[in-house]
């Protein structure tokens, strides 16, 4: 209990440096391929879960698909020409860009060793490093939309705080009314969209993505646009002051095989 | 306990631990995940008593805090202070009991979740107690369902001791 409590003050004071911090560095590396090896083992079976848990959902989830399909289908021309009267607009007022998703970052995948979905962190292991040249508070995205960031860092490892995690905020807008809060968990374990004045509108069914900075004295972690969410739940009470937004996350927070860390290609503007 | 069993203890927890930290942990019901581990290193405990569950604890607390990158030494302390208590049910009261093994866990894992709140809230870290009691009862649930198979596994590579092996100190009349 002396040796636990020790070493729990040490690591504690020193979460991100120090000499423990490189041994638990040096130890999570000798580890590595037994977790790789257990995460081969249990691989089939996980698959084979997915298999199943597919096919029951498959006939709900393809109506879903080809509805999308559609309503995107039928905004593709108009973004289209939006986008080009953007550019043209642009070019007309000198429109300076701050940092934007996924311009000016490189990104670099890695595969997840191992996840830690308890109540007190919501966190991943994955195996590439400051060697790769990832940095702490680098944004980490999935194929489908922001996962979390780097919050500690190893040669050969780093550890990502999820989304669903209590401590992680993000600010974020609605895309369609531009509506703006801040993203994070609820207490039933859902994300919510969070500070968003009553005034605004916010409906079922808008796409949430990161805010980005805003002011460059004040520069956010996260690059502006990165996909986070679809609001399930949008609801205005007497009571309070911001409405109450529900999300369902874009990245599939629990079944995460393999991510991908931003890593600025140059150093944007604080 | 013979060198032996030490180490085939070792093998053991050694495996729970990278299995739960590896693909285990992954597992979301009801916002909670079975933990091989606890329930392997309570088998263990109650089969080689308080000594075996302490230091068994410890080592594989510090496995866990070393593959999650986690606090090191938040597992171990808790692990250890698990350990130590059943390894003295089973040492006692709990010895040749068919219900000592499900009731430990039971118990334990409560204990195990509230220890680890104390010890996060202590360091002043996210200690979100609503989450943590909303799976609670799906964690203890899951865990009885492993305690069977684990048990009878980790039974089988370590037979139970003799009477005179155990601590002396409670001895049953009936």
């Amino acid at each position: 209990m002396l040796v636990s409590l020790t070493l729990l003050t040490i690591s504690f004071r020193s979460p991100t440096s120090g000499a423990l911090h490189d041994i638990q560095g040096v130890g999570s590396t000798v580890l590595r391929p037994f977790q790789i090896a257990a995460s081969r083992v249990a691989r089939p079976f996980r698959d084979a879960y997915d298999y199943f848990d597919g096919l029951a959902n498959a006939k709900s989830e393809n109506a879903k698909l080809r509805k999308e399909l559609a309503w995107y289908q039928s905004h593709l021309l108009l973004s289209v020409e939006h986008a080009r009267q953007e550019k043209a607009l642009s070019n007309l007022l000198h429109y300076i860009e701050g940092p934007k998703f996924p311009n000016g970052y490189r990104a670099v995948t890695a595969r997840v060793i191992s996840a830690s979905s308890s109540p007190f962190s919501r966190s991943l292991v994955i195996t590439a490093g400051s060697s790769a040249g990832i940095r702490l508070d680098a944004p980490v995205v999935s194929g489908n939309g922001l996962v979390g960031i780097v919050s500690n860092l190893y040669p050969d490892t780093a550890v990502v705080t999820l989304l669903s995690d209590a401590q992680t905020v993000v600010p974020a807008r609605d895309v369609e009314t531009n509506a703006r809060g801040v993203v994070h968990p609820s207490g039933a374990g859902g994300l919510i969209l969070d500070q968003v004045a009553k005034q605004l509108s916010v409906r079922a069914g808008d796409q949430i993505v990161t805010l980005g900075t805003i002011d460059p004295r004040y520069p956010d972690l996260y690059p502006s646009d990165i996909p986070i969410g679809r609001v399930t739940y949008a609801h205005a009470t007497d009571t309070s002051s911001f409405l109450q937004v529900e999300l369902q996350p874009y990245a599939n927070l629990n079944s995460l095989q393999a991510v991908s860390v931003l890593v600025a290609t140059k150093k944007h503007h604080k | 306990m013979s060198p032996w069993d030490g180490v085939k203890i070792a093998v053991l927890l050694f495996v729970a631990a990278v299995a739960q930290v590896s693909d285990f942990s992954q597992i979301n019901v009801f916002g909670a995940a079975p933990d091989l581990l606890l329930v392997t290193l309570v088998a263990i405990s109650l089969l080689r008593g308080s000594v075996a569950g302490a230091v068994g604890g410890f080592f594989a607390g510090l496995i866990v805090d070393i593959a999650s990158l986690g606090t090191l030494g938040l597992t171990s302390l808790v692990l250890t202070l698990a350990g130590f208590w059943i390894g003295r049910y089973g040492e006692t009261t709990g010895r040749d009991r068919g219900h000592a093994p499900y009731l430990s866990i039971a118990v334990v894992t409560v204990l195990f979740e509230v220890g680890l709140l104390v010890v996060h809230f202590v360091l002043g870290e996210s200690a979100p107690g609503g989450a943590l009691f909303s799976s609670l009862a799906p964690a203890v649930a899951l865990n009885l369902v492993v305690t069977g198979p684990v048990y009878w596994l980790v039974r089988r590579l370590l037979r139970p001791q003799a009477l005179g092996d155990l601590s002396a100190e409670v001895q049953l009349l009936g």
